[in-house]
């Protein structure tokens, strides 16, 4: 991967060549053609897979070849393991990279694709299914010294619940065993109100789920979700590369995450890292991790879950450490062992990510649809505008909506965010809505200035990032630009027929 | 020649005052001098009003003009006089879906009375369901999808009858 200037560049020469004849990409969109680009760079051809409704997309062209996955739906496609595994054997490839989403953390995949010979690039199956359970993935980091979420579940006898609830400490959050939806949900801020609580509770519990069971957890006031993204050996060996901030999010989806994270204490990072070495290590885990924190404004922070595969926002770390995690996981993949030791990985200033999505942040974040007639990408060298977009692209229902990632690297935090305020004003697609604009205003938020972050944030400022009215000057100037490209307006200023509006229907 | 732009909710008249030595348009009575005017087509143009150089980006998209300016990006249409009823819109009679996605269940049958905001039809777009509600009281005319279907945004999943006097 070319790495901008500016951008710390860690990453050592290769030793050995890695033993991988061609590697199939099981995934679609901008990260295969980030995972193409890298394996590139390491000479080894790489295979796509599609769906014959974006057979024409941009990440088909990315990959050195390209296999028609045949499917329902396009998602159903993506998600036929089997097919892939045989598309992959076809093509001659060796080794299956899952990206993220779809198959990436399904173990039977893993299982499947290690049972035809292929290598998967990831942990193995029973690391995936150990950390895809909630709670085998919390019973494990407990049992190894991390801090998770103290809880207590009611055994139908309320004295022994509340003496326990107690222990745990307050705000508690006493919910139903059985249910979810917020129903019979209760926060408590003091012992005093724990009685009545755990009594309605109980009877909420019952009339709703039929089921009086309830349980008791700490609750987290204004939470901040900050994980680790880690490498191991599959044999205890461990590195950390530091964390990211996470805790932008609307619809419980990331929007905007950092590296580092901002006003965070140098002892509670420096806990959360020892924390996601020692659980990596412990539960010899292989590849490329992300260990999910909660934080809460107290200082306090627990385990929520164990990512085992390349995240969204992987590239906030790359540009913060110049490691490209790509390469490391082929390296891990390929029998090398951790390509670096912890001492050798260094951070380097901020960087932000954010996802442009193609949503209506005035709708509640809807999704929309439509067609690219006009796409203006942002280009620095401190910058990655990492998509799979094409002008004239359709824009559809069928995959998530996010078209493309941001990610600006600063010398400074206040550095990071202007320019990527800078770059979002550039970026320019035309012909389906995006979030673009709702994340400039989130950036240029004092609070977010600030770093006063938490996962709340998009609603407790959603009035203040609502989009300020146009100015009666700018109006005009709208109106007028918009006039200057309707035909009739065109022809009734130039007279008819006038050469460009023509061309201008014609192109494309 | 007077145009009515739509923009916001709003309908704007677009006048022309002069066309030489430059163009000068005024919108709701308000004067412009637009001294560069770009070309027609979809893509990035300067445009120079009353001085000020002004950076755009437009594209068409099907009827409307799509234009980013200072950041931020912005719907115009163009009321054609020929049915300039068309933008106005009665929509009442008509449940639509607010967002694309594939219709997952149906609730009611055509024939049904339904009551305001009682739900028609579930539709759901990447993991998000929404129910589909009458706008008003009334007797389902027409389901016009089923389920299983896919919608297009704004398209219109059933029909209510037409109000009459037993309404």
């Amino acid at each position: 991967m070319t790495q901008p200037t500016g951008i710390a560049r860690a990453m050592p020469p290769r030793s050995r060549p890695l033993p991988f004849r061609k590697v199939l990409i099981a995934n679609r969109g901008e990260i295969v053609c980030r995972i193409a680009r890298t394996l590139r760079e390491l000479s080894i051809p790489s295979v796509a897979i599609f769906h014959a409704a974006e057979a024409r997309s941009a990440h088909v062209r990315a990959a050195d070849e390209a296999v028609e996955i045949l499917g329902e739906t396009p998602v159903a496609a993506h998600l036929d393991g089997g097919r892939i595994i045989e598309a992959a054997l076809a093509a001659g490839a060796d080794a299956i990279h899952p990206g993220y989403g779809f198959l990436s953390e399904n173990a039977a995949f893993a299982r499947a694709t290690a049972a035809a010979g292929l290598t998967f690039i990831g942990p193995g199956a029973d690391l995936i299914a150990l950390m895809g359970d909630k709670i085998s993935a919390r019973d494990f980091a407990e049992r190894h010294g991390v801090p998770v979420a103290p809880s207590v579940i009611s055994d139908g006898d309320a004295a022994s619940f509340m003496a326990a609830a107690e222990r745990i400490g307050f705000p508690l959050l006493i919910k139903a065993a059985a249910g979810g939806g917020g129903k019979g949900m209760k926060i408590v801020r003091s012992v005093e109100a724990l009685a009545e609580a755990t009594r309605s509770a109980a009877s909420e519990a019952l009339r709703y789920f039929g089921d009086g069971r309830i349980y008791a957890e700490l609750y987290v006031d204004r939470p901040r979700h900050i994980e680790v993204q880690v490498l191991g050996d599959g044999r205890g060996g461990a590195v950390t590369l530091f964390e990211r901030e996470c805790s932008v999010q609307r619809r419980f989806q990331k929007i905007i995450e950092e590296a580092p994270a901002p006003n965070l204490a140098d002892d509670i990072r420096e806990r959360m890292l020892d924390a996601a070495l020692q659980l990596t290590s412990a539960a010899k885990y292989l590849n490329a991790g992300t260990i999910e924190f909660i934080l809460g404004s107290d200082g306090r922070f627990f385990f929520l879950e164990m990512n085992t595969r390349l995240q969204v926002e992987h590239p906030v770390t790359e540009m913060i450490t110049g490691i490209d995690l790509v390469r490391a996981q082929m390296e891990i993949a390929a029998g090398h062992g951790l390509p670096f030791q912890q001492a050798d990985i260094v951070r380097k200033g901020v960087a932000i990510e954010c996802r442009i999505c193609a949503e209506d942040p005035e709708r509640d974040f809807l999704p929309e649809t439509g067609i690219v007639q006009y796409l203006g990408k942002p280009e620095a060298p401190y910058l990655r505008f990492e998509n799979a977009l094409d002008k004239g692209q359709k824009i559809t229902a069928d995959f998530d909506p996010m078209l493309a990632k941001l990610v600006v690297h600063g010398e400074t935090r206040d550095q990071a965010i202007s320019r990527s305020i800078a770059a979002l004003e550039e970026l320019a697609i035309l012909g389906v809505k995006t979030n673009a604009e709702y994340l400039e205003r989130v950036l240029a938020h004092p609070a977010f200035r600030a770093g006063d972050l938490h996962t709340g944030f998009v609603a407790e400022h959603a009035e203040a990032l609502n989009a300020a009215p146009l100015d009666a000057s700018t109006l005009d100037h709208v109106l007028i630009a918009a006039a200057l490209g309707f035909r009739e307006f065109r022809e009734s200023v130039f007279g008819a027929p006038e050469p460009h509006a023509t061309i201008g229907r014609w192109r494309n | 020649m007077a145009l009515k732009l739509t923009f916001a909710g709003r309908v704007h008249i677009l006048e022309i005052v002069r066309r030489r030595p430059h163009l000068v348009v005024s919108i709701d009575g308000r004067e412009h001098e637009i001294a560069a005017t770009g070309d027609g087509g979809d893509g990035r143009h300067t445009l120079e009003i009353a001085g000020e150089a002004l950076h755009v980006a437009r594209a068409q998209v099907g009827e409307r003009q799509v234009v980013r300016l200072r950041g931020r990006t912005h719907e115009i249409g163009l009321i054609d006089p020929r049915s300039e009823i068309a933008e106005t819109g009665a929509g009442n009679d008509e449940v639509k879906a607010p967002m694309p996605g594939r219709v997952v269940s149906v609730h009611k049958s055509a024939g049904d009375a339904v009551l305001r905001g009682e739900a028609v039809a579930t539709i759901e777009s990447m993991k998000l369901q929404m129910a589909l509600v009458a706008p008003r009281d009334g007797r389902l005319a027409a389901i016009l999808r089923g389920e299983g279907d896919s919608v297009d945004k704004d398209e219109t999943v059933a029909r209510l009858e037409a109000l009459t006097s037993e309404d």
